[in-house]
């Protein structure tokens, strides 16, 4: 599947940055194809762009601020907070599979 | 990438031997934290080194920075740092700490990070550390080290090189 994600930490510093390369290794594992953006405090990076998000089968959001959701109305999506991420990558891409086969 | 950009991507941008202070005797988080600020201070890192303090303090409370493994990764952002800078900790003994896993670490990456750093480098150089402790072998190669030189060796890895 095409998946697209969001992440965002507290300071910004570093677990957004891990919680990335996490989902990256985990849907890379599973064989999916995964576009990922990150908020953090050197601003957006890899900012996804409407034609990913219109592509993707889901969202993963891995946040623990507020980030702009607008842009994936219609869209499934499936929050979490970064620790969740970090603790569970794999599980958490899992978790998508079986919503979207349901 | 251009030339300069090549050249100033390099790790000790952020940390360097002086920074790194394996085998501590070590009790407590606050001990290991105090120490690690101690270095920073040392080297010119910190303008307020009680700010700095607080600060990383009150982000302990704000959720936990153990990622689990023996590893924790607690950061201030804070206007008493002037120099975007990393230290790292190793302690003889087992500290207690929020960890993602519930359990004890012995190694302690401080990430000290300015007000509003504008310094791309810097905070790149955070990110790819970041990144690095997201692969389970770089985190056992982490606990392997035995020397500051050895760190900075480790530091450098990318972390494509680490496919678990």
């Amino acid at each position: 599947m095409k998946l697209v994600a969001v992440c965002a930490c507290t300071s910004g510093i570093a677990h957004t940055y891990m919680a990335k390369e996490k989902l990256r290794k985990a849907a890379e594992s599973l064989g999916h194809e995964i576009h990922i953006e990150t908020q953090g405090t050197i601003g957006v990076e890899d900012e996804l762009t409407p034609v990913q998000i219109a592509e993707a089968d889901a969202v993963i959001l891995a946040v623990d601020i507020h980030v702009e959701k607008g842009r994936f109305k219609g869209k499934r999506v499936m929050e979490v907070p970064t620790s969740l991420v970090l603790k569970a990558s794999k599980q958490i891409i899992q978790k998508v599979e079986e919503s979207l086969k349901a | 990438m251009p030339d300069n950009t090549m050249q100033t991507f390099n790790i000790s941008n952020v940390i360097d031997e002086k920074l790194i202070a394996l085998d501590l005797d070590v009790r407590t988080k606050e001990e290991m934290l105090n120490r690690l600020t101690d270095l920073f201070d040392e080297q010119g890192k910190l303008n307020d080194r009680d700010a700095f303090f607080k600060d990383v303090m009150w982000r302990e409370g704000e959720g936990q920075t153990g990622i689990g493994m023996g590893v924790a990764i607690p950061h201030g952002k804070s206007a008493g740092v002037n120099k975007t800078s990393l230290a790292i900790g190793t302690s003889k003994n087992m500290l207690a700490w929020e960890s993602l896993d519930d359990e004890p670490v012995n190694v302690v990456i401080l990430f000290a990070v300015t007000e509003g750093d504008s310094d791309i480098i810097h905070l790149k150089l955070m990110q790819r550390v970041a990144m690095l402790l997201a692969h389970e072998s770089f985190i056992d190669q982490l606990h392997a080290v035995k020397t500051p030189h050895e760190m900075l060796t480790l530091l450098e890895s990318d972390p494509e090189d680490f496919d678990d």
